[in-house]
């Protein structure tokens, strides 16, 4: 409970701010968010690409939360969901099945692939203690140029030179009766597969033993040692399971929302992954209501913009400023209990304070 | 103390909150006055990847619809996707055709698939794509009723500047950096082998290409790669590099840039839009002989006039020529002696009157 109401204050201090640089540059923030919101929520097609431009951020948002649960701080999101991304791409590309079995596999190569790439820092950080920051942002480079090698020399597009050959649309995970259903949006089964990792995740962290020892791990590795948890096969685990995710983060992207992989980009979706697990309280339904948050806004950047005089780059920082301030909900916390404290130490100050 | 600190907070915030509605009515009544400009063609843009400053495309493509509002009145304006799938470039098309903005203008070939979607999608919009021709990414290309596709003959804006550099430096040796080997880069370059060979033929300069100096890198954005290929080539004695590269020819022309500095002769020839500024190394004197131009904002404002005029060519594939000035050199060439300027322009006419042909092709070209 008092994590949602940070969460909230958080955000609406962040909205605050956004207003105050809207102000400033001459804008009236009140239409500013108006049309922010019409142009995430205006219509049924709009709602539809606001959930799947949410899609991404709920699976890097889950990734990023697991591991901090286990103390582990996963900053290779971006690069798991290229090396997911380019699995479900390559088999996509490479065979043929019926619709169902490509798409189960698909997802399965996204998965493991973004496990795999997870994996190594994992170990590294278990069996020789490298720091799991440094090694995972090594290996977000190792899968950049590893789509720029493999994405032209494998699977160019016939006609675009950066791009590979877009998927076939049986193959992608796009249905014709969800976009019917939003008039038109590129939602796709994406979103039901990040719903459903939300569930899995939380049924895991909150309800199975597992779970118990990755908190464990996360609160004091040496307790959890001392209480006899094998700490190293937790780590290596709990990195499995959120490269995994940010695996599916790439399936969902590259093969959902868009469908093809493009050289020459980390997805910033890796990334916002911090920002929405901290917005989220590393909890998985907070995760969920980030993402969405998220989706909102960048969905609405455009709309905002069109309507009004503040120029792109101008709506791209008043996003970001709500973004800094929607992840700092820690301090917030922190003044909380700075009140509290206060309050309880010196009663007998009251009076003369105010 | 801290309970106090927390109320002034508090009250700041409050403040801000009374200040930002009170503001907000004002705002409102200023946006009512702006409505009389309403009724003009509301012309919006696209952005790729990169920024609206970036000297290339999308710098290139906005100014021609800045210039179109300056002269034309119409309402312009450019909005930037969060990322560059085709669900990005089709989320801010769909914001700009909500907003009224009815004729939009893509650059580059990123946007193919995106526009062949949106012209049938929104078919009481128009839309010009630069440098690209709409399709779904397998098959041939389908350019709508409401839409134009643009290209350019980058062969004849590389002969152009081919012809310049070898009457200004009469004799000597050339060499070419390319980005990604792709057909416009491509053409660049033959085109640029072909002027030389052309001036050598016709004009009587001495300028040789080698083999080894026909490169190609194989990005647009890595700079240190490109002034280590520039500095292999002056180091075997080349003269003038053409760099078609994007940033790969920004890595070029430092390199360029630190040898002139240090008394040495070389000198580079620019891409796509008028590179002089990118490098000056000293006042205003820069490393750039001329530059092989695709007027892009040109065709943008050509295509808003033409809209305006009630002679919008829809459904068609344009090319910007020598014909209809849409490639060429810059019009001042400040390192161009008036002699090479003239002499230029008269090989210019020729290629407009079509008395020259250069080929799009290999050939018998290198690379």
């Amino acid at each position: 409970m008092r994590n949602t109401i940070v969460s909230i204050i958080a955000i609406l201090l962040g909205l605050i701010a956004g207003g105050l640089l809207m102000l400033a540059i001459g804008s009236n923030p009140i239409e500013g968010y108006n049309y922010l919101l019409q142009g995430a929520l205006i219509n049924i097609e709009r709602i539809g690409n606001t959930l799947a431009t949410a899609t991404p951020l709920i699976f890097t948002g889950l990734a990023v939360a697991f591991a901090f649960r286990t103390g582990l701080f996963n900053i290779g999101a971006a690069g798991q969901m290229l090396a997911g991304g380019l699995a479900a791409t390559a088999i996509a590309l490479t065979f043929e099945f019926s619709r169902p079995v490509m798409l189960i596999l698909m997802i399965l190569g996204g998965l493991l692939a973004g496990a795999l790439f997870a994996l190594i820092p994992g170990i590294l950080k278990a069996r020789f203690n490298v720091h799991e920051v440094v090694s995972t942002i090594m290996m977000n480079w190792i899968a950049y140029w590893s789509v720029y090698y493999i994405v032209p020399g494998y699977f160019k597009g016939p006609s675009l030179e950066t791009e590979s050959q877009k998927l076939p649309d049986e193959y992608t995970l796009r249905a014709p009766f969800l976009s019917d259903m939003f008039d038109g949006s590129y939602i796709n089964y994406g979103i039901f597969l990040g719903i459903i990792a939300v569930i899995i995740i939380a049924f895991i962290i909150d309800k199975t033993t597992l779970g118990f020892e990755l908190k464990a791990v996360g609160f004091n590795r040496h307790a959890a040692e001392y209480a006899g948890m094998r700490v190293n096969r937790n780590i290596i685990l709990s990195m499995l399971i959120s490269g995994a995710l940010a695996g599916l983060g790439g399936v969902a992207l590259y093969t959902g929302n868009a469908s093809s992989m493009q050289i020459g980009l980390l997805p910033s979706q890796g990334y916002d992954g911090i920002a929405v697990a901290l917005l989220g309280a590393n909890n998985p339904i907070g995760v969920f209501f980030a993402a969405i948050l998220f989706g909102i806004l960048y969905s609405g950047t455009g709309f905002m913009n069109a309507m009004t005089e503040i120029p792109p780059e101008l709506a791209n920082t008043i996003i970001a400023i709500i973004i800094y301030f929607a992840a700092t909900s820690v301090l917030i916390h922190r003044i909380i209990d700075k009140v509290k404290r206060s309050k309880a130490n010196r009663p007998e100050h009251k009076k003369g304070e105010a | 103390m801290k309970k106090r600190r927390f109320g002034l907070a508090l009250s700041l915030v409050l403040a801000a909150g009374t200040l930002l509605s009170a503001c907000g009515k004002d705002e409102g009544n200023g946006a009512e006055g702006g409505k009389d400009k309403k009724d003009a063609l509301k012309v919006g843009m696209v952005t790729d990847a990169g920024t609206i400053d970036d000297k290339s495309f999308n710098q290139g493509t906005w100014e021609g619809i800045l210039q179109a509002s300056k002269e034309l009145g119409v309402q312009e304006k450019y909005l930037k996707p969060g990322g560059t799938t085709e669900a990005d470039y089709l989320k801010e098309i769909g914001n700009l055709y909500d907003a009224g903005y009815k004729f939009i203008v893509t650059p580059g070939f990123k946007f193919e698939t995106a526009v062949f979607q949106a012209q049938d999608k929104y078919k009481d919009a128009n839309f010009v794509i630069i440098d690209g021709s709409p399709n779904d990414g397998k098959n041939d290309p389908v350019v709508a009723d409401n839409t134009v596709s643009i290209f350019f003959a980058e062969h004849q804006a590389g002969f152009v500047a081919g012809v310049a550099t070898a009457l200004e430096l009469k004799e000597g040796e050339a060499g070419f950096i390319g980005g990604m080997e792709i057909p416009p880069v491509q053409k660049f370059n033959w085109g640029f082998q072909q002027g030389v060979a052309y001036a050598n033929e016709n004009l009587g300069t001495k300028i040789t290409i080698k083999k080894e100096n026909v490169v190609y890198q194989g990005s647009f954005d890595n700079v240190a790669a490109g002034q280590q290929l520039a500095a292999q080539m002056f180091d075997k004695g080349v003269n003038v590099i053409f760099a078609a590269a994007g940033g790969v020819g920004v890595g070029a022309i430092n390199e360029a840039k630190t040898r002139v500095k240090s008394g040495k002769e070389v000198w580079m020839v620019g891409v796509d839009v008028d590179q002089y500024a990118d490098g000056i190394y000293e006042g205003d004197k820069s490393v750039i002989l001329t530059s092989a131009m695709k007027k892009i904002d040109h065709a943008s404002f050509d295509m808003v006039k033409r809209f305006l005029n009630k002679d919008f060519p829809g459904g068609e594939t344009l090319i910007y020529d020598a014909a209809n000035d849409g490639v060429g050199i810059p019009e001042e060439n400040p390192n161009l002696s008036d002699e090479t300027v003239k002499q230029v322009k008269e090989v210019y006419e020729k290629l407009k009157a079509g008395e020259i042909e250069v080929s799009a092709e290999q050939g018998d070209l290198f690379k």
